[in-house]
């Protein structure tokens, strides 16, 4: 074909018989001839390309990260305030009438509200509309829309996070159908009138921007097809060069051509750059309207999808939250358009106009709240996945993350520390703080708080800080020395002594106050925290027996046997003590602390899952004599502090720990259905003017204030009797005998002889009498 | 004398028993032997106080006055709690167990396990809940974990013995499958207490 019609073209040449031109035009045809060729190679080059990247794999899928799903059913401890906490999460809006899903209207006590629904692994949760009645022991009645009462229901988990790729790119695919049908509206009436006319560019297009922009008097439309944009976005660098320019067109032709115009406004939708977040490229309008707005694309009204559409021209210089000026009279502009091409009524034009930007604060946006938990989550995925995969592959990882413990946490922490700058004054400056909660029952870890600042993404406190323990070590060699046969009412020796290290250093423990408290019951040494009690107990029984004790209870990091182990000067992160604490709490029972529930694939598909699992490592029968000192701790030992603020029946159980000098400051102590972990100190390792009770465990203390926990009930194991015994001789007592106690003992352990407060005569022995004169 | 005494023989007693708190490193040794007395490990009472000098019981006999009231045990600073606070199970627990037993008895083993978690989570001191999860756990063939799991049953159904019977049949019935025959007669013989 092109032969023929070069040899047509040489007969006319011919005819004009000029050799130079005949000269020249030869090698010139010959040269567009091979250009030809070349282009066509290229076409068909671009062609494959274009097919290729559009129909393969198109976007790298970061991994989704969810809280735990809140769990609602008649008889649950919630609060409408915690529920209404969880709605704002979730990004509903309060509505006079519920409709849509994602709406709540709340009246006194009681929610009405149309759910989303959620795929969940083990089936997909419906969307529901229901009322829910909330009274004063909490949750009380659930009903659906025909006013049944239903028993549980699983709301949709919140999205706490994301693994991103390399290039940072955060997307949450949409389909056409799930945005508003104005979205793709607004976007063809501002960026592409002619979208469903032209063939991937337009003339048209590009004239009409130009009339556009000169009778608006500054630069409204560009003259891109949204086709040419996709290409640029899609296939091409930000290199403005002219190379790039000249293979938009032809590829935006190709593009049109093999695909509908619905493919490629999709694709759109779904590349388009919209913002930025730090590293965090937010791309598409799925992430958009959750970056924005906290809620998803489809739940947005008129005046949020203009504000979206018309964030495309300039992401950074029209964004709401730092130009809202700006922001709002693009978005205007855009529902002017969407007027003016009647795609909305004048009615709707005015109302839309008259709405506020509603563009949610940074700060309230659930994913970046939680940047401690989610390193601990992606530590853990990486042991199991690849790095790729994790940030491709659009994984769904379910956590157990409670954001309700999270926002009582942070609350108690920050108000707490802040109480201690007030009141230390200079002394207490620069001090750092970080958090781990669980459930004791599960091992669910519901929290992590990484330092001060708890969207800080820096420094995990919680994960990363190995400090030394101090006293938070005892109940361990407590326990070691009741599995060989000491008991709670064991009398130990609280002298000073003098230990020589193999070193040649002398180890001298010192008390708190500096004093010895001679003889002590084992309960009372460690319920008041002695260390030449402990010590002496300690080396008595060897410390590497306090060594295995500790790996059994979840300790997994070597353990140096040195003496001063004992006083607690091994480092421990707080999630290793809140796994040591954790055996303690659950009777013996160590539970892996989990923080992933499962690891499902795009669809839904379960990858991986982590169930309850859990061994007996310590009898329950000597757990629970630890329980009971431990609980004395708070009764009346070193953590007295906690029940001046929370209730009696609670049964606290726990230990206060301060490092050498004072440098750290911790709490571990656990309720019914709460362990929390807490470590108050510096970063630069300075003294601090407070222990740890005076600094973590008030924040303990105030978180549980605020989550109010079940009291932690220590049902009686068998083989554990309850004796009555002599405070002061470890004697056995009576309940009428003054100076008693009532304490457990492994059956075969209680001592034999006893004090005499005449509970041995019978009640009508005659001596009654004669004591009754003495009193 | 006898106070120096006592305090000499806590300090032997203390040497000798307890093992040697150090895993002694290898170059240690030599710098052992070379600072000979007193020997590291051992302890040396400094400053005893003159503290509390115990009488020896056998002899003379405590006596202590009596109480005008019995402590009541609301004031008891650390009560135990012999009765288990038996509630009566949520509807919700009730949904989530049934619908485990149906996937059960459909062979679904891990949508049972799934919402047996869940209902772990809403009651964790339901022992039904740790037999449930501990059975299908034996169905999936992890005896060892449903030994465990229904272990932790049996420390929650503490004072409940129709629970505690059931248990510890399951737990022989789970030894048995696993091919411990003696540990399975043991629990039985433990189910049969009950």
């Amino acid at each position: 074909m092109s032969k023929k019609r070069n040899s047509r073209k040489n007969s006319r040449s011919r005819k004009a018989s000029r050799s130079w031109i005949r000269a020249l035009l030869g090698p010139l045809l010959k040269l567009l001839l091979v250009l030809t060729v070349i282009a066509a190679v290229g076409l068909i080059y671009l062609d494959a390309q274009v097919r290729d990247k559009f129909e393969g794999k198109r976007w790298a899928l970061p991994a989704k990260v969810y809280a735990r799903p809140l769990e609602l059913y008649p008889g649950q401890q919630l609060s409408a305030e915690d529920f209404r906490l969880e709605l704002k999460g979730l990004g509903y809006r309060t509505v006079s009438a519920v409709s849509h899903p994602g709406s709540a209207h709340w009246s006194a006590g009681r929610v009405q509200l149309v759910t989303r629904g959620f795929p969940f692994p083990d089936g997909a949760e419906p969307s529901r509309k229901m009322t829910l009645d909330f009274g004063r022991a909490g949750l009380e009645r659930i009903r659906d829309e025909s006013g049944r009462s239903l028993s549980l229901v699983r709301m949709e988990p919140i999205l706490i996070g994301g693994i991103y790729p390399q290039d940072n790119e955060d997307r949450d695919l949409i389909r056409l159908e799930d945005a508003p049908a104005m979205l793709p509206a607004a976007l063809i009436a501002v960026e592409d009138r002619n979208y469903y006319s032209h063939h991937g560019i337009s003339l048209k297009g590009i004239a009409r921007a130009m009339w556009v922009n000169f009778r608006a008097g500054q630069f409204v439309q560009g003259g891109s097809t949204l086709t040419q944009q996709l290409i640029k976005n899609f296939y091409l660098t930000d290199e403005r060069t002219l190379a790039r320019k000249l293979l938009e067109m032809p590829m935006a032709v190709l593009l049109d051509l093999h695909y509908s115009k619905e493919e490629i406004l999709e694709a759109y939708l779904n590349e388009v750059y919209l913002g930025q977040s730090g590293a965090r490229a937010i791309h598409g309008f799925g992430m958009g309207s959750q970056y924005y707005f906290g809620r998803p694309v489809a739940e947005l009204d008129v005046a949020q999808v203009a504000l979206l559409a018309g964030l495309v021209k300039g992401p950074s210089y029209y964004d709401p939250r730092r130009h809202p000026q700006r922001a709002l009279s693009r978005r205007n502009l855009v529902l002017r358009l969407l007027r003016d091409q009647n795609r909305i009524s004048d009615e709707e034009y005015e109302l839309a106009k008259a709405e506020p930007l509603g563009v949610v604060e940074q700060r309230s946006l659930q994913k970046g709240a939680y940047p401690a938990y989610l390193d601990l989550v992606k530590r853990q995925l990486r042991q199991e996945y690849r790095e790729e995969d994790l940030s491709s592959e659009g994984l769904r990882v379910f956590t157990a993350l409670d954001p309700l413990v999270q926002a009582r946490a942070e609350r108690a922490q920050e108000t707490t520390l802040e109480q201690l700058e007030k009141r230390y004054g200079k002394s207490a400056e620069g001090l750092e703080a970080s958090m781990v909660v669980t459930d004791p029952q599960t091992g669910e870890i519901l929290t992590v708080i990484g330092g001060r600042d708890s969207r800080y993404e820096g420094f995990n406190r919680a994960l990363d800080a190995l400090r030394p323990i101090g006293s938070l070590v005892k109940p361990a060699i407590y326990l070691t020395a009741l599995e060989q046969g000491y008991t709670l009412a064991s009398r130990l020796q609280d002298e000073a002594f003098k230990l020589e290290l193999p070193n040649g250093d002398i180890w001298a423990p010192d008390n708190f106050d500096h004093r010895s408290h001679g003889e002590v019951p084992l309960h009372y040494s460690l319920s008041h925290s002695f260390n030449q009690s402990t010590a002496r107990l300690g080396l008595t029984i060897g410390v590497d027996k306090v060594i295995d004790m500790l790996e059994r209870l979840g300790v997994e990091r070597e353990l140096k046997p040195y003496p001063s182990l004992l006083l607690g000067a091994q480092a421990l992160s707080p999630l290793e003590v809140a796994s040591v604490y954790q055996t303690l709490a659950a009777n013996g029972f160590r539970v892996p602390l989990r923080a992933i529930r499962a690891v499902t694939d795009a669809e839904g598909q379960e990858l991986s899952r982590y169930p309850f699992a859990l061994r007996q490592q310590v009898e329950p029968a000597l757990v629970h004599l630890i329980q009971y000192a431990m609980q004395e701790v708070a009764r009346e030992g070193t953590a007295q502090y906690a029940y001046s603020q929370l209730p009696q029946n609670l049964n606290i159980a726990g230990k206060t720990g301060t490092s050498n000098d004072q440098r750290d400051s911790w709490f571990a102590g656990f309720t019914g259905n709460r362990l929390a972990v807490v470590w108050v100190g510096r970063d630069d390792n300075a003294k601090l003017p407070f222990t740890g009770s005076g600094g973590a465990l008030r924040v303990w203390t105030d978180y549980m204030r605020r989550e109010h926990p079940e009291p932690f009930y220590a049902t009686r194991p068998e083989g554990v009797e309850y004796v009555w015994i002599d405070d002061a001789t470890g004697l056995l007592s009576d309940q009428r005998c003054e100076g008693s106690r009532q304490l457990p003992f492994i059956n075969g352990t209680v001592p034999r002889d006893s004090v005499d407060c005449g509970q041995l005569r019978r009640r009508n022995n005659p001596l009654d009498w004669f004591r009754g004169w003495f009193q | 004398m006898k106070k120096i005494a006592i305090v000499l023989g806590a300090a032997l007693l203390a040497g000798c028993v307890g093992p040697n708190p150090y895993v002694t490193p290898v170059e240690d040794r030599s710098n052992r032997q070379a600072t000979t007395p007193p020997p590291p490990g051992s302890l040396e009472s400094v400053d005893p106080s003159p503290g509390v000098s115990v009488q020896p019981i056998e002899d003379v006999p405590v006596f202590r006055p009596q109480r005008e009231a019995l402590p009541e045990s609301e004031t008891l600073n650390v009560a135990p709690t012999d009765i288990p606070v038996s509630e009566p199970r949520n509807a919700a627990v009730v949904a989530l167990l049934d619908s485990a037993s149906q996937n059960t008895q459909g062979g679904d083993l891990r949508a049972a396990q799934s919402s047996l978690e869940r209902a772990l989570r809403i009651a964790p001191r339901d022992p039904q809940v740790y037999y449930q999860l501990a059975d299908v756990q034996r169905r999936l063939g992890q005896f060892m974990q449903a030994e465990q799991v229904a272990l932790k049953g049996v420390n929650v159904a503490n004072g409940q013995p129709a629970e505690l019977r059931r248990l510890w049949s399951l737990i022989a019935l789970i030894r048995s499958d696993a091919g411990n025959s003696a540990g399975a007669r043991a629990a039985q013989q433990e189910a049969s207490r009950y």
